[in-house]
């Protein structure tokens, strides 16, 4: 190492530890907003699990495709919501932001909707922004299952447009 | 290999790289400085550091960003300077690429605490502050001090 680059090497130690210093002085006695220098509690950081997206399509609630014997629907809002209402037939598969559907859920999902003869898979979630409907069944058709739909504006939009379902 | 090394351009070359490198650090330690709190939240999000280290990070780290700005800046120590942001370069690159492995979608925080959507992680990222980090090795290889207080400084103790 040459002198010039050990030289270079002491300053930014130097620059690191003086303006560190500063740093510290300034939070302390002068900023406005000072940080505790010791967090008291873990930091709550929600970082969503990446949803392996696939292909999916976009339908209107007064969409034919929605009332086909031919789809095979899913509910992806809670229990509590599936509970009061849901479309005829649908199956209840709640989706979860941080944790990824469970591949039992999946199998479930793949098993029924071969068992109905089902040609597609038609998701509808509630219909906020982001829309967990839009969200699983991204998330559904990323995994492996083919020819998923949503619905635009979810559960609301599908009440809107015909009123009915079950309880 | 010697006349690249000894080309004369490399000064002013040096020159533009440390400016830039400068309006680049202080610029990127603003809003850090104004909201610590944000800043420590950023780091806490990349899940690496434990706990009783995160905030002193986000207390001194943009401190250090400044000075090594300020110094880059006027041309004093500034290859001390680019060696700080070197290193700093460094551990943000180790932090992204950790947090990329792990499948994290989140915001970069090099700037400001943003919205995921506006600054996420992602291979741009690793690009944009490797070549930060190539330009930081520039100036610490070939900063001749054509303008600053360092040449200043040497002008006078020769005289």
């Amino acid at each position: 190492m040459t002198k010039d680059l050990k030289r270079s090497l002491w300053d930014s130690l130097a620059i690191t530890l003086v303006f560190s210093i500063l740093g510290l002085a300034v939070n302390a006695w002068v900023h406005p907003h000072p940080l505790k220098f010791i967090a008291d509690e873990p930091y709550q950081t929600m970082v969503p699990c990446p949803v392996p997206g696939g292909n999916t399509t976009p339908i209107d609630p007064g969409d034919a495709r929605l009332f086909s014997p031919d789809s095979f629907i899913i509910d992806a809002r809670d229990n509590g919501d599936f509970a009061k209402w849901h479309f005829t037939k649908a199956m209840n598969v709640p989706f979860d932001y941080l944790d990824p559907t469970p591949d039992k859920v999946l199998e479930k999902v793949a098993e029924k909707a071969a068992a109905s003869g089902a040609k597609r898979v038609v998701v509808y979630g509630d219909g906020d922004d982001p829309d967990t409907g839009e969200q699983l069944a991204k998330e559904i058709s990323g995994r492996g299952i083919k020819n998923v739909f949503f619905v635009k504006g979810g559960a609301p939009s599908i009440e809107q447009a015909k009123p009915g379902g079950s309880r | 290999m010697k006349p690249f090394v000894q080309w004369k351009g490399h000064s002013l070359l040096a020159l533009i790289a440390r400016l830039y490198l400068a309006g680049i650090f202080l610029f990127a330690c603003i809003h850090k400085i104004a909201n610590p709190a944000d800043f420590a939240m950023d780091i806490a999000t990349y899940d690496i550091l434990p706990l009783v280290f995160v905030n002193p990070m986000a207390i001194c780290l943009p401190w250090v960003e400044l000075g090594a700005g300020i110094l880059l800046l006027a041309g004093y120590k500034s290859r001390g300077a680019a060696m700080a942001i070197g290193g700093m370069m460094l551990m943000f690159l180790l932090a992204i690429i950790i947090a990329l492995v792990k499948g994290l979608d989140m915001s970069c925080g090099c700037f400001a605490s943003q919205a995921m959507e506006s600054d996420p992680i992602g291979a741009w990222t690793v690009v944009r502050d490797t070549s930060w980090l190539l330009l930081a090795l520039y100036v610490i290889v070939f900063d001749r001090h054509p303008i600053g207080l360092d040449r200043w400084l040497e002008k006078r103790r020769q005289t």
